[in-house]
């Protein structure tokens, strides 16, 4: 053992500068964030749940019922009903189910989407889908569309 | 036999035990909000903020948690001496208190002296010492009487733990006693008063020994192995809820104030200012003109808050010691190092007197 060693030891030195370290990050910033009162900045990119949406001109709904995302889910998730559209050419979904307790927020469902110029069903920035019973995760299109009522945790 | 006999003999007597004994429970109960919220701040996190502002009353909402939580005793336990651990162990912490001064000067109330400490015999210090090591026996007896493996093993723990670190404790406050020539709590102080300096200047040998050995006695971290949570799920009162639970609780930092207001007395002057005998830091007894006794209570109490930090801080920066190196410190360097400063401090002191 070298000298310094010894008197690194006998004089705790490396006690000391744990305890300047401590001492320093008394008044580093706190990390923590309040949750209900603070939200997190959500990227562009972050994968909420899916939900469907409206064409932002003409407020029609998009979705033309092809089940490429029905198709492609890997939970199976969503299922499809296909009904002509009321008066006018093409399809629409007359039923979308999405079971959100089996979705794992792959997003895999939107990659395929053909509607333009925006996608019909999209990774929204909904996150907080806590509930009471099961019956409140198969959500119905009308919900998807138009956006159900989420539980407000804030005061 | 007057009144006035009757009152300066019970009544003041007890109604300065209701004081101490009030103040220093909301001392305890505000140095666990003190422990989280350092903690919190050397982790990067917020602590309690909830109960009032930035958790002032966190501590009210803990004790009334605890009061109503439901009080379990273990089937194969030993009731009487599971009920009774938890009062063994918090009694001793309390009764260490009796002998603290908390200011130097007495002051008057309608016309009765009243002294800032319940009492002050001559020998406060070795009352101190035999008072507060009956506290283990709280915590053996409730780690035996819980009737299950990891009480039992850290009853034993601090068992060993306790009885290894007592004698360096001892040692440690050997240094003083000898530099002051009595072990009168007061007389202590009054002694670094006529000698014009803190103890722990010449003693800082003994001061380092002293707060290692007071923090191992304590079970506080880096020397916690009898609650290592890690370890033994929470060692000794594993087996404990509710108010049995919070009186553990309660003992530990009651502890931790005895440990640091004996150091505060011993080696930092009680309830003097810094630098007792220079006239022009007499400012520093700002608060004089209320009441002389008050700028000591001030003192003493910022020194006891400096030593609690203290412990708080180390907390949040070491990790657990080892149990083999827990023993090796203890009596392969601490115990060595604190007889030798009682014979160096002996010899000058020896030489010095001739």
């Amino acid at each position: 053992m070298s000298v310094g060693t010894l008197v690194r030891r006998f004089f705790l030195v490396e006690m000391a500068q744990g305890m300047w370290i401590t001492l320093k990050n008394h008044f580093r910033p706190h990390i923590t964030m309040e949750y209900p009162r603070e939200r997190p900045a959500l990227a562009p990119r972050f994968r909420g749940v899916p939900r469907l949406r409206r064409d932002p001109g003409t407020a029609e709904e998009l979705c033309v019922g092809c089940l490429l995302c029905e198709q492609i889910c890997p939970d199976d998730c969503i299922s499809i009903v296909v009904d002509k559209r009321p008066g006018g050419k093409g399809k629409m979904a007359k039923s979308f189910i999405i079971d959100y307790e089996r979705c794992c927020f792959c997003g895999l469902c939107v990659d395929p989407c053909p509607t333009t110029p925006i996608t019909a069903i999209y990774m929204s920035h909904d996150y907080e889908l806590s509930d009471y019973s099961r019956q409140e995760f198969i959500t119905q299109r009308e919900a998807l569309v138009d956006g159900h009522p989420l539980k407000r945790y804030a005061k | 036999m007057d009144s006035r006999l009757l009152i300066e003999n019970v009544v003041i007597p007890a109604i300065k035990v209701a004081v101490v004994l009030g103040v220093m429970s909301g001392a305890v109960a505000y140095t666990t909000l003190l422990e989280r919220k350092v903690l919190g701040f050397i982790q990067l996190r917020l602590a309690p903020r909830r109960v009032g502002f930035h958790g002032i009353l966190q501590p009210i909402a803990d004790g009334i948690k605890l009061l109503l939580k439901e009080d379990i005793i273990p089937d194969q336990a030993d009731r009487v001496l599971f009920i009774l651990a938890p009062v063994i162990s918090i009694i001793p912490a309390f009764a260490a208190l009796a002998v603290i001064p908390f200011a130097g000067r007495s002051f008057s109330v309608m016309g009765y002296e009243i002294t800032p400490w319940i009492t002050d015999v001559n020998i406060g210090i070795l009352y101190i010492l035999s008072i507060s090591s009956l506290g283990v026996y709280g915590i053996m007896l409730g780690g035996w009487a819980s009737n299950s493996k990891y009480p039992l093993l850290g009853s034993l723990r601090s068992a060993a733990q306790m009885v290894s670190y007592e004698v360096p404790l001892g040692l440690a406050i050997i240094g003083p006693l000898l530099l002051a020539g009595t072990a009168s709590m007061t007389g202590i102080v009054r002694a670094q008063e006529t000698q014009g300096m803190w103890f722990f200047f010449p003693q800082i040998v003994a001061l380092f020994c002293y707060f290692i050995s007071g923090v191992a006695e304590t079970n506080r971290i880096p020397f916690d192995l009898p609650e290592a949570e890690a370890e033994l799920v929470a060692g000794y009162f594993t087996e404990y809820s509710g108010m049995k639970f919070a009186f553990f609780y309660l003992a530990e930092y009651t502890n931790m104030i005895v440990v640091s207001s004996i150091a505060t007395t011993l080696f930092f002057g009680g309830w003097l200012r810094p630098f007792p005998n220079v006239q022009a830091l007499s400012f520093l007894n700002f608060l004089d003109f209320i009441n002389p006794a008050l700028s000591g209570v001030f003192w003493f109490a910022f020194k006891v808050f400096m030593f609690l930090y203290l412990y708080i801080w180390i907390r949040g920066t070491f990790p657990r010691y080892r149990y083999d190196q827990l023993m090796n410190l203890g009596w392969k360097w601490l115990l060595p190092l604190s007889l030798a400063n009682v014979v160096v401090t002996a010899f000058i002191l020896a030489l010095r007197h001739g």
